[in-house]
């Protein structure tokens, strides 16, 4: 008895399934993509992972997803104003790639449905890394359109880049490539939100080669009705450095995969990452990284605040090579668990082969600290406030370990908006 | 930090090459058909002669078993085994009741001096000798433990239960301590009232198999308000060929009752796979505690990974009454595999549930280890501290599961969980899942590169003593904090593993 085997596909599943044959003449690819896209199909007939699939022990995507709109979207899509004002944005609008702007020197911009197009996209990207890997496949199979962004070695953008996922209802399925060049820098900030009720789904390659140094902000404020699927995949050369910092302050049910290699020795990975759960949210980070050269350094810090109904999940996989002699990995989840109608689970998990590494992790639930609470209102502050503070500071310590100001400062302001409406 | 010599000298003298326990004892026994049917669980039943209900408790969880599949989550690769290949019963011939040191079958008294057994409590063990008198055998004082004569046995040899000691002493003190086979037979009320009740029939594959075919164990009742006179103990030798080993444990410590209960275990070298599925079931009442320590030395195979015990256990125990503490202490040595996860189910309030464990792996062994909190009831606590050490080509994962449901108000967790790896061919994992669902939990959960702080490190050498001895100094400190919670009888197995270094640990 195959325990995945699900002989009758849910309803939700029968229109991922069937919504192909009434999107795929519309959607970009030469044959190759094509064939791609039909395996992707293939997986997704056989049904989403349920929680039996380690992977997904948390969040039951076959239960949880249980609504996938049409593709039509149900109004036209704007850009939202950046986060950081000089950014260059480049927005993808209900699927559609829009930004004809001109960059900094040393980018080259292209849409990913040009790329698709052309058979640049290498045929392992198109393709689910396994039999349960749903985002990969149903972001494989229904793909429109994205950017492609070429920086040149040794570039240095001397202004961020603010990639747009934008969505009005419907579906969307955006792809993004970066490939920052041997000792290039850049700060790269992508954002996921919309209105309505839709199904988001983003996967991202970035390529950090040799020396190179990238910021990339990932801001996912999707509405309460929407389910988003994301995945960011990374790759880092030698002596190349990549942080990545991850605000979740929105959607329905979420889902943000994070796969991380650290190919290159004395490469360098940093993960921070905020986690505002309200409401029914069922927010789920997936993270695993693979230490496959000596030398490496990786830390990931999240902190997570749970109020109303809300879920969150994380699940942190450090996988330590044989060869990855003197890795140093340290992992750290952290929860504010604010309700009784909500709950957060974590599984922390380390995988080491090799003998000579220092790697570690730690994770807490907790309320607020009663002393903490005391030692405020003592000085004439109300509850209500003083709680809101110490709320406050536990997560925006982790924003303020980021070195730029002025994103510092953006961060802030969206963390105060996301209080301000969450109370 | 790599490991130190001292470390990688300890983690030798105990490889699986080095496995003590290995002899066979040519024993004429009495064996089962191979294979697996009714009919084999019908035969088992009348052996025990047991009553038709206990019988059709079995068939139910035969049945159940058929329809459930081999668990496969676990971090443990094995060839598929065969079922039907095995002896599901072996007992050695003419064991009722020796009277004195001759009558005993002279091959197992040889077997429990191999073992390393202290020969006055050989012949405790052998039930010849009542507690406190002199034995003749015994010419010099003895200073070990068993000597005082304060350690109940229940020996349990393949699929029975050779003899209890003390049995007439605890009785005394309202103590039930006796095989299995025979509660069911003299106690059934207590039997019905408590088996399966923490471990369901159909709680997973093995717990199944062995409701289907448990031949024996031991079986412990402490009435209200006794605290258990003296230290309670079960020896495991699995010694037939193709043979399973499934015993089953229960114990029952009521209102205020307090037990501490030892476990020990060892197999002859094969080369062929054998297979040990227990299932042992704790139940703590009202402010009543129960001590559980285990010093699992199965044969681990040899040094190719060839032979050696499967040993597929599932242990619980559930904290049902308020203020009640249940405490688990592992020292794993032995077997080829292990896939074991002694568990707490903190159902009363104020419970308290604790897992102390040292896990070393050697040669090809896998272990798939650890525990899992279950925080029912309000204010409830729970400790876990975990030492993993691999070495050879070994495979050592820590799995844990610590979680509290919606009404375990104040709800409290303290986990640590280190591993240690020796050389480059073997693999240390962690895995812990942390479920909260109460604002009021606290779960703390940790894994760090070094336990030695700079401070403390400073503090010993300003003292004039050498980093490497003061780092053995202080590490042996801290495991011994581990191995303190075993009791003295076992802490003479356990002192193997006391140099032990966990400095340069990971996580």
């Amino acid at each position: 008895m195959n325990l995945h085997a699900q002989n009758t596909l849910t309803e939700a599943e029968t229109a991922l399934v069937n919504g192909y044959s009434s999107r795929f003449s519309d959607l970009p690819g030469d044959a190759d993509v094509t064939v791609r896209r039909d395996e992707a199909l293939e997986l997704l007939k056989q049904g989403l992972p349920t929680r039996r699939v380690e992977a997904w022990h948390y969040t039951d995507l076959r239960r949880l997803l249980s609504v996938v709109p049409d593709f039509k979207p149900v109004a036209n899509a704007e850009a939202v104003a950046p986060l950081i004002e000089n950014a260059l944005v480049l927005p993808v609008l209900n699927g559609t790639a829009h930004g004809r702007e001109a960059g900094p020197e040393g980018l080259t911009v292209a849409t990913l449905a040009d790329k698709l197009q052309e058979g640049a996209l290498p045929a392992e990207w198109l393709t689910a890394s396994d039999r349960f890997d749903a985002v990969g496949a149903i972001n494989a199979a229904f793909v429109s359109d994205g950017y492609w962004l070429d920086i040149a070695e040794g570039a240095e953008l001397d202004r961020p880049i603010e990639l747009q996922n934008i969505h009005a209802g419907g579906q969307v399925h955006g792809r993004f490539v970066v490939n920052a060049a041997a000792g290039s820098k850049a700060t790269i900030i992508e954002r996921q939100t919309g209105a309505g009720d839709a199904l988001a789904s983003s996967v991202t390659h970035l390529d950090v080669a040799d020396g190179a140094n990238v910021l990339w902000i990932l801001l996912q404020e999707q509405p309460d009705d929407a389910a988003y699927l994301g995945q960011f995949s990374a790759s880092l050369g030698k002596d190349s450095s990549l942080t990545l910092f991850i605000m979740n302050g929105g959607g329905k049910l979420v889902r943000q995969e994070v796969k991380v290699v650290a190919r290159g020795e004395g490469s360098e990975f940093k993960l921070r990452g905020v986690n505002l759960l309200g409401g029914e949210t069922h927010c789920d980070v997936t993270m695993v990284l693979d230490h496959l050269a000596p030398d490496t350094v990786s830390t990931e810090t999240f902190r997570n605040v749970v109020t109303g109904k809300a879920n969150g999940v994380f699940q942190g996989q450090i996988r330590v090579a044989k060869v990855a002699q003197k890795t140093d990995a340290k992992m750290a989840c952290n929860t504010l668990l604010l309700t009784d109608e909500g709950g957060f689970s974590s599984k922390p998990e380390l995988e080491i082969f090799a003998d000579d590494v220092a790697c570690g992790h730690g994770a807490t639930v907790t309320d607020i600290e009663k002393e903490h609470l005391f030692y405020l209102m003592a000085r004439g502050i109300d509850e209500k406030t003083a709680r809101g503070l110490l709320v406050k500071a536990f997560v925006a310590e982790v924003i303020e370990e980021l070195e730029d100001e002025t994103v510092i400062e953006a961060l802030e302001a969206r963390l105060v908006d996301w209080f301000a409406e969450h109370g | 930090m790599p490991a130190v010599q001292e470390t990688i000298d300890q983690v030798r003298m105990i490889d699986v090459d080095q496995y003590k326990y290995g002899f066979e004892t040519l024993i004429e026994s009495e064996l089962a058909p191979k294979g697996l049917n009714e009919d084999i669980i019908r035969f088992i039943s009348a052996k025990k002669e047991e009553p038709e209900w206990m019988t059709e408790w079995r068939l139910n969880a035969y049945k159940r078993w058929q329809a459930m599949e081999e668990p496969s989550w676990a971090r443990v690769s094995y060839p598929k085994i065969d079922f039907q290949d095995l002896h599901y019963y072996a007992a050695p011939k003419n064991q009722t009741g020796p009277k004195s040191l001759d009558e005993v079958d002279p091959e197992l008294l040889k077997t429990y001096e191999k073992l390393g057994i202290p020969l006055r409590e050989q012949e405790i063990l052998a039930g010849v000798r009542k507690q406190g008198e002199p034995s003749d055998l015994d010419d010099s004082p003895s200073d070990n433990v068993y000597s005082s004569g304060r350690v109940a046995v229940d020996a349990v040899f393949d699929s029975v239960s050779v003899v209890t000691t003390f049995k007439e002493e605890l009785a005394k003190a309202g103590v039930i301590f006796c095989s299995i086979s025979e509660a069911i037979r003299e106690h059934p009320e207590l039997i019905q009232k408590y088996l399966g009740s923490v471990v369901p029939v159909s709680d997973n594959y093995y717990a199944a198999l062995n409701s289907a075919v448990f031949t024996d164990g031991s079986f412990v009742y402490v009435p209200k308000g006794v605290r258990c006179p003296m230290e309670l103990s079960t020896y495991f030798r699995i010694n037939e060929r193709n043979t399973g080993q499934f015993e089953r444990t229960l114990i029952i410590a009521e209102e205020g009752a307090y037990v501490s209960y030892l476990e020990g275990c060892t197999a002859p070298q094969r080369d062929e796979n054998q297979l040990h599925a227990a299932v042992v079931e704790l139940i703590a009442l009202d402010d009543a505690e129960i001590k559980y320590s285990t010093v699992q030395n199965w044969y681990p195979g040899d040094s190719e990974g060839k032979g050696g015990i499967y040993n597929f256990v599932t242990k619980r125990g559930d904290c049902r009454g308020n203020n009640s503490k249940i405490s688990w202490t592992q020292v794993e040595t032995g077997s080829a595999i292990t896939w074991k996860y002694p568990s707490c189910i903190l159902r009363g309030d104020n419970s308290r549930g604790e897992f102390y464990s040292i896990a070393v792996s050697n040669g090809h062994q896998q272990i798939d280890s650890g525990t899992k909190m279950l925080h029912l009831g309000k204010n409830t606590s729970s400790r876990i501290i975990s030492k993993g050490i691999s070495a050879g080509k070994s495979q050592n994962t820590y799995r844990g599961q610590v979680s509290a449901h919606r009404k375990a108000a104040n709800a409290r967790n303290f986990t640590q969980c280190d591993s240690l790896l020796i050389g480059n061919d073997c693999g240390a994992h962690t895995v812990p899942y942390i479920e909260a669902k109460n604002a009021t939990a606290q779960f703390e959960h940790e894994a760090t590169t070094s336990k030695i702080s700079e401070d403390q490190l400073f503090y010993v050498m300003q003292r004039g003593i050498p980093e490497e001895e003061a780092i053995a100094l202080i590490v042996n400190g801290f495991v011994k904090d581990v191995i303190q919670e075993l009791p003295m009888e076992f802490a003479v197995e356990a002192q193997k593993l006391i140099g032990i270094s966990l400095e340069g640990s990971v996580g």
